[in-house]
């Protein structure tokens, strides 16, 4: 089952007098699946957060539709089982921490005992507990965040979009962060993450999309979307001969990284196996053989590099 | 109806916290110490017996509501206006990126959030205005040894009337997300548009001119709300007891005040943020 289902949403924003017009999304389709956490990927302007704003009907689409746990997101009674996470979200300064999370705790249909137990509980988990009684107004950034996420939490809900969830917090605060999101996971929740932190995402998710101008040009696994299909890092057992080697390099695009270690650029498996065959045929030991991978900040620059170029052409 | 009472109170809170009741209620202090004073020096038997030298109970009832009103009329126009001053930035405050994005994100239609908001201001600005009714009868009536009990049913109407004017503010607090237009606006209906109107519209009859011109005033003033006359007429008929007399002017007010707020609901229920 998808928690989340988008299907051919356009969303264009006009500027005042109908000047100017941007398309934040355009034909967009994207499922989450159900318990998993989602990272959505995309430089500032790639309509992440126009995205999030239309599953929780707080902005309006062009054209197409979205559903969230199988309803309609334009039935408010749906958020009973949402939980959102704002960028640069406000508290009403003149609450404490504690009183903030009382105020959105009792929109969200939560009162009494059941409510204040809550409260102390997520306090408890985002490490917050000894500022309950400050006023939000002397909250610092990092503060904000982790009470904007126990905000996000004071439902129990099915679904949490968390739009920048570490933003503004210190590394120990973010580690945090991430434990809460595996925890989540654990309960079967679906966390669905916007985020500029590509390492972040890249540890926590397990499904990435990427965004630009609007168009989603990939998705997938965070495996899938790293690996590089057709090149190979080789640990040998020694360091092959200069004439081997040479020999080698000849036949397939074939380089000394270190050493013992050796990345091989073939066409398909058959080459590699090839190259395997050669390589024991020669008498010389593997040890290991890993499909090389990029990291997902260099797969990101790399995909929006790409689409940026395709566009200008 | 749950909804609607969070929002309104905690849109007291919000009044609170920045000192809207204190505001309100320095103000009312002063005034009423200051009638007090005015009162403990002036020797108003003398002046009841030069205005009512028979010494007729019913005309020295009159008299004395007479003097409610004349003391409390103006100071209730300023209140008004002071109303409108401080409770014109919820709308556009609740309206800004990041709150209201996080009440969009609750089990909260658009319609509720604009009503919390509207019955919670409009109820801050009762409350302060009966502490300064209430006030300002308390001291008159003990001064007088006479209790109108009519006279504290002015804080209806001029809550009615802030209830009108405020669904203007409202309304531009919505389209332009600021408080400035809404208040010039307001301002604008109550000081001139609303007294002009009347006074056109009494003089209607004797005017000379095309018929034309007379039909667009004449339907202007009936959509326009009647401002003028509630805080006149009005509130003087109710403040002494008499029959309200011409209902008009209630009626169409607050016909326009729910048309504002339909208005209102309409814009916010399509609007992105």
């Amino acid at each position: 089952m998808n928690a989340i289902e988008v299907i051919n949403i356009s969303k264009t924003y006009t500027s005042s007098f109908r000047k100017n017009k941007v398309d934040a999304l355009v034909n967009l389709d994207l499922s989450v699946p159900a318990g998993s956490i989602f990272g959505l990927l995309g430089p500032n302007g790639a309509g992440k957060t126009t995205l999030i704003k239309i599953l929780l009907s707080i902005c309006f689409p062009n054209s197409g539709t979205a559903k969230i746990l199988n309803e309609d997101t334009r039935n408010y009674k749906l958020k009973y089982r949402i939980g959102y996470l704002p960028e640069n979200h406000k508290f009403p300064s003149y609450l404490s921490g504690g009183e903030a999370l009382k105020y959105f705790g009792k929109l969200s249909g939560l009162n009494g005992v059941q409510l204040d137990k809550k409260i102390d509980e997520l306090l408890e988990l985002v490490k917050m507990t000894q500022w309950k009684k400050l006023k939000v107004k002397g909250y610092s950034k990092g503060m904000m965040q982790r009470l904007g996420i126990a905000q996000a939490l004071i439902n129990d809900p099915e679904l949490i979009l968390l739009d920048e969830p570490t933003d503004g917090v210190d590394p120990i605060g973010r580690k945090e962060i991430r434990d809460i999101l595996a925890d989540l996971k654990t309960k079967n929740k679906t966390v669905f993450l916007n985020s500029h932190l590509l390492s972040e995402v890249e540890m926590v998710s397990d499904r990435v999309a990427i965004l630009n101008k609007g168009i989603l040009i990939r998705e997938g696994t965070v495996k899938e979307l790293t690996e590089k299909k057709h090149e190979y890092l080789l640990e040998l057992e020694n360091k092959i001969d200069d004439e081997v080697y040479f020999n080698l390099a000849s036949q397939v695009n074939f380089a000394q990284i270190k050493d013992e270690h050796y990345t091989a650029l073939v066409t398909d498996i058959v080459e590699l196996n090839k190259l395997i065959d050669t390589l024991r045929a020669k008498n010389i030991s593997i040890k290991e053989i890993i499909q090389k991978k990029s990291s997902l900040e260099e797969m990101f620059i790399s995909l929006i590099n790409e689409a940026d170029k395709k566009n200008n052409v | 109806m749950k909804n609607i009472i969070i929002i309104s109170w905690y849109t007291l809170r919000e009044a609170f916290a920045r000192k809207v009741f204190i505001f309100f209620a320095a103000i009312s202090v002063i005034f009423l110490i200051g009638l007090a004073v005015v009162f403990s020096l002036v020797n108003t038997d003398s002046i009841l017996s030069s205005m009512n030298p028979a010494g007729d109970k019913l005309v020295l009832e009159q008299v004395i509501s007479q003097i409610q009103l004349v003391i409390t009329a103006p100071l209730s126009n300023l209140c008004l206006l002071l109303a409108i001053f401080s409770s014109a930035s919820f709308i556009p405050i609740m309206l800004e990126k990041g709150n209201i994005d996080l009440l969009l994100s609750k089990p909260i239609s658009r319609t509720q959030l604009l009503l919390g908001k509207y019955v919670g201001a409009t109820l801050v600005v009762f409350i302060n205005i009966v502490f300064l009714i209430l006030g300002a009868w308390i001291i008159i009536s003990l001064k007088f040894s006479y209790w109108n009990f009519n006279f504290p049913l002015v804080t209806l109407v001029i809550t009615f009337t802030f209830a009108v004017l405020y669904s203007v503010v409202v309304l531009f607090g919505i389209l332009f997300k600021s408080s400035v237009p809404g208040m010039m606006t307001a301002y604008f209906i109550f000081l001139i548009l609303s007294p002009a109107l009347h006074f056109v519209k009494l003089q209607l009859q004797t005017l000379t001119g095309k018929e034309v011109f007379k039909s667009m005033v004449d339907s202007l003033y009936y959509f326009i709300p009647k401002t003028s006359e509630l805080m006149g007429t009005i509130n003087s008929n109710i403040g002494q007891g008499k029959a309200i007399g011409d209902i008009q002017p209630v009626l169409s007010s607050f016909l326009f005040l729910i048309l504002t707020i339909f208005f209102c609901d309409y814009i916010l229920r399509k609007k992105d943020f």
